[in-house]
């Protein structure tokens, strides 16, 4: 089953004298259960790729298909429901709520949909605990280490129950340690719970992971490798 | 939830929230307190205008103010005193027979309204009599003669009945004060002197004394060169019933100090059988009837009522009467309100820099929120409620600091005494006991919670211009 369905997506820039084109006639599909990365040189359009799935920036031409939803015919209050609804962000830093605990940020999106109380307080202690963060629901990210904040993150963006997670250069920040560790956690949210996760990177250890390699260059796909990892 | 992150989020920097909410606190309070020390002198010219000067309803013929005219007596007073007693609400009735006169004393004279009263019934009603000051007389007390007259402090000045006189006496009493006999020894050329007004005696020993002993004894200088002599006497003069001059010798049995100079001036008081007697006015017959209601809220209510069942006579309350008075009573909160709307309005710019600053320094994490899923409405309310609280919790604290400075200075009073001549010519008291409505305090919670949405507005704005691709990618 296709969750994402990109069709021959362009994004121009115009904002400078020169016409930039971040993204130029992509076209992918990501299945449910996908562990794929994206890679490719800095300026390659990894970031901005990821943003036109998400709903985060609109396609200069092309079409974007998310679990059935064509996202040019959504109107920008629409936009942010559906991410709402539909996507798991995770980005590089700046990812938590600083004045909220770990708990809080977890239950975030999910008191923003109204669930109820013992539903969402019972959600976050299983997402904490699937990112192995059991014991810290009420620590604040800056009593956070990086890799912790990052685990977060996920069980966050994991909350609504999305249909995939964008994660762009998740472990820029991390040393190899907590990178490994965040690492092990999607994958095995990938293997039990059959999550898809879409990573852009410039980070071999992620690249190493991932099940399919995704290579950008000058907003073009230049090569979609399905590699044979027996995670 | 979004309640609590403002909440939170308004914590993040403490020293500039702090400043600002500081900065509320100081203005609403020095506001308010500012009010409600403006709001003393109304509050007691009010009070004192209907307890000791009006009361609250007043009942004569329609001519009889603008005339005066002495033959312009209530037709059926016995019926129409009990139209009024039988009203409810009303609790005590009286009547005076009033007519205009001169009030004179070899050194001086006056024009009047001689008010014939039952001094017994109207010590009842009125608290004028409170105002005697000591020492001038007994308020028509068991000594008095029938001919004696109850008159104000300024018409005994302009009569010369209180002069202001630096006797031997007053020096040694001077000294017994506290007053440094060196300063003593500087007057003493003012020793026997007469002066007419307390402003001549100021003038003369100003020449007398360096600016800082004015400043510590002028006071006490001019208290106790108050002099008056007991048991003066005033003509009184005025036409009858026939339209003959007439008068008589009146005994002082009093005077009152209020803080009225108009009412002082022209208002003197005597039994109301000797004015019927000069006059040739028969027993029963008046020219006003007043009447005192259970209490001042009812004024509104009982006066139409009142008019429909008089309606030959002039009923008039207290407010048609001082219409001045009546007005600032109904309009001030309304007054003060829009003095509150510009002293927020002016530190809405303190709270507007604030959250400019609080948006500015959060784009990505306000790109984070929005890109997970918080919607424009939501980002608007959270900056909304962080202006809000910085207004409210600055607010608050302002009014609860207010209301506790008032609580106290309302008790103990402020004295103005220094600056007071001015303001006792127009009816203000010159010791200031702060006040004011709670109903006020209502009002000006609005106007903050109001302060801090408007406050919000600009702010926000800035905040849902955000784009989050861009502010998440921004340095
Ligand atoms: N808002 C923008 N206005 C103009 N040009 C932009 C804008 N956003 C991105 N670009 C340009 O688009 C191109 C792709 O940028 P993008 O951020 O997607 O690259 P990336 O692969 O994520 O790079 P990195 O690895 O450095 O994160 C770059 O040349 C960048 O300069
Ligand atoms: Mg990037």
């Amino acid at each position: 089953m296709k969750v994402v369905e990109i069709n021959d997506v362009y994004k121009t820039y115009h904002d400078t004298e020169v016409e930039v084109r971040a993204v130029s006639g992509v076209t992918l599909g990501f299945e449910k259960g996908d562990f794929a990365v994206i890679v490719g040189p800095s300026g390659s359009g990894k970031t901005t790729l990821l943003n036109l799935i998400g709903g985060l920036d609109q396609p200069t031409a092309g079409e974007i298909l998310v679990a059935g939803h064509r996202l040019s015919e959504l109107k920008p209050s629409e936009l942010i429901d559906f991410r709402m609804e539909h996507v798991g962000f995770v980005f590089q830093s700046y990812n938590l709520i600083p004045v909220l605990t770990a708990a809080e940020n977890v239950g975030f999106i999910m008191s923003l949909q109204k669930w109820p109380k013992e539903k969402r307080i019972a959600r976050t202690g299983e997402l904490l605990d699937a990112v192995g963060l059991s014991d810290r629901h009420n620590s604040r990210p800056s009593q956070l280490s990086g890799g912790q904040q990052q685990r977060v993150a996920v069980a966050r963006a994991l909350a609504p129950r999305p249909e995939f997670i964008l994660a762009d250069e998740p472990t820029a920040n991390l040393d190899s340690k907590s990178a490994e560790t965040l690492l092990d956690i999607m994958e095995k949210l990938n293997r039990e719970e059959e999550m898809t996760f879409i990573f852009s990177t410039h980070d071999v250890r992620v690249m190493k992971r991932a099940r399919r390699v995704i290579t950008l260059e000058d907003g073009k796909v230049v090569s979609d490798v399905r590699t044979n990892h027996t995670s | 939830m979004i309640t609590s992150i403002a909440w939170k989020n308004v914590w993040r920097n403490r020293t500039r929230s702090l400043t600002v909410i500081a900065a509320v606190t100081v203005g609403v309070f020095a506001s308010v307190f500012a009010l409600a020390a403006i709001n003393s002198s109304i509050v007691q010219r009010i009070d004192s205008a209907v307890s000791e000067e009006l009361s609250h309803i007043q009942v004569n013929t329609k001519e009889f103010r603008s005339s005066s005219d002495i033959h312009g007596i209530i037709p059926e007073p016995e019926k129409v005193a009990g139209i009024l007693r039988n009203t409810p609400g009303v609790t005590d009735v009286t009547g005076r027979i009033i007519v205009r006169g001169i009030a004179s004393t070899p050194a001086g004279s006056a024009g009047v309204e001689i008010n014939g009263i039952d001094t017994a019934r109207e010590k009842e009603m009125f608290t004028l009599y409170r105002k005697l000051i000591p020492g001038t007389g007994s308020y028509f007390g068991a000594d008095t003669r029938l001919n004696s007259a109850f008159i104000g402090e300024k018409l005994a000045r302009e009569l010369y009945i209180i002069r202001y006189i630096l006797s031997p006496e007053s020096f040694t009493a001077l000294v017994e004060k506290g007053v440094p006999a060196a300063v003593a020894e500087k007057l003493k050329p003012l020793e026997g002197v007469r002066f007419t007004t307390e402003k001549k005696l100021t003038e003369a020993y100003s020449g007398l004394l360096s600016a800082k002993e004015i400043k510590k004894y002028g006071l006490l200088v001019r208290e106790t060169a108050w002099s008056y002599r007991e048991g003066s006497r005033i003509i009184l003069s005025f036409l009858d019933m026939n339209g003959n001059q007439t008068g008589a010798a009146f005994r002082i049995c009093g005077i009152y100090r209020t803080n009225n100079d108009f009412f002082e001036a022209m208002s003197v008081f005597v039994p109301d059988a000797e004015l019927r007697k000069l006059t040739g006015m028969e027993d029963g017959v008046y020219h006003r009837f007043i009447a005192k209601l259970e209490e001042d809220d009812l004024t509104d209510r009982v006066t139409p009522v009142l008019k429909e069942a008089l309606p030959g006579l002039e009923v008039m309350n207290w407010k048609e009467i001082q219409v001045d008075l009546a007005m600032i009573a109904d309009y001030i909160n309304q007054i003060y309100a829009i003095f509150m709307v510009l002293i927020l309005a002016a530190l809405s710019f303190g709270i507007v820099n604030t959250m400019l600053m609080a948006v500015l320094e959060r784009t990505r994490e306000l790109g984070m929120l929005s890109a997970v899923g918080m919607n424009r409405r939501r980002i608007f309310m959270m900056i909304m409620l962080e202006s809000v609280f910085l207004s409210v919790v600055g607010g608050f604290a302002g009014m609860a600091v207010s209301g506790i400075v008032i609580g106290i200075t309302g008790h103990t009073g402020i004295n103005l005494v220094k600056y007071s001549e001015g303001l006792e010519a127009f009816g203000y008291s010159a010791h200031l006991y702060p006040t004011i409505g709670a109903d006020f305090f209502i009002i000006l919670t609005v106007l903050i919670v109001l302060t801090g949405i408007l406050s919000a507005i600009y702010p926000a704005r800035k905040a849902l211009q955000l784009n989050p691709v861009e502010a998440l990618r921004g340095e």
